[in-house]
């Protein structure tokens, strides 16, 4: 069963953590991913490039209209993805507690993909 | 350039929809998707189950605390995500705009970021350390 986990991150609070912390952290997230191709569960992760360079699209009468920026004005942006292999949710939460971004104040929402 | 567009539904949308209307909506979405496949411009989608089944994780005081549940609770639901090979940020509008699922719900499309830098520069300082 793959699942995607969706990383999401208070923009103004991660460029407010101190750069060498930053680098810290995204050290063990390259353990993290390296742990994950070891074990075959990694199939696929995306960084997200930040949300004030996104344009939203929606579809109205006939032509779809286009805005600047994310899709929702939550505090919190999705800041990138990881789909991974696993044999059911439990084990997709155990992977996505150990995302090094949850301790600094990130969320991470699991879901299953349409099989 | 690759650019992720994260497509939003309105949860039960798809569900409530006659058997007509949905098949007429995924046939078309998928004729476009093979548009893009021949012209290269398809690099990766996937559809999500309902918000239902999600979990969301977040760290308070230290400890890691799961819920039910995604984790906005925004009107539309992350329903699926598409990733677009484009030469910039217009051209993926162009493509994105065409596309039929774009009349079921909003996509928001966003660069994806170059870490090739990052990840070398940090196998470089992990090798060092281990050295």
């Amino acid at each position: 069963m793959r699942y995607l986990l969706l990383c999401c991150f208070d923009e103004k609070r991660w460029n407010a953590i101190p750069e060498a912390q930053r680098g810290g952290i995204m050290k063990e997230y390259g353990e993290f991913l390296q742990s994950l191709d070891r074990s075959g569960q990694h199939l696929a992760s995306a960084k997200l490039e930040p949300s004030s360079r996104a344009a939203t699209v929606r579809g109205g009468n006939g032509k779809p209209a286009v805005t600047d920026g994310p899709f929702a004005e939550t505090k919190e942006q999705v800041g990138g993805y990881h789909l991974v292999e696993c044999k059911d949710l439990d084990e997709a939460i155990s992977i996505a507690k150990r995302i090094p971004t949850i301790p600094h104040g990130g969320t991470v929402e699991v879901r299953a993909l349409e099989s | 350039m690759k650019y992720v567009c994260l497509g939003y539904i309105e949860p039960g949308k798809f569900e409530n929809m006659t058997d007509g209307e949905r098949n007429a909506m995924v046939d078309s979405c998928f004729t476009y998707d093979d548009l893009l496949r021949k012209n290269g411009h398809f690099a990766g989608g996937e559809a999500l189950q309902p918000p239902g089944n999600a979990v969301t994780l977040r760290a308070r005081g230290g400890k890691v605390t799961v819920t039910d549940g995604p984790y906005a609770e925004t009107k539309e639901q992350l329903g699926g995500i598409l990733i677009l090979e484009a030469r910039d940020l217009n051209h993926a509008i162009q493509l994105l705009s065409k596309h039929p699922g774009v009349q079921a719900g909003p996509f928001e499309i966003r660069p994806a970021a170059d870490l090739a830098g990052m990840i070398r520069d940090s196998e470089q300082r992990r090798s060092k350390a281990k050295a």
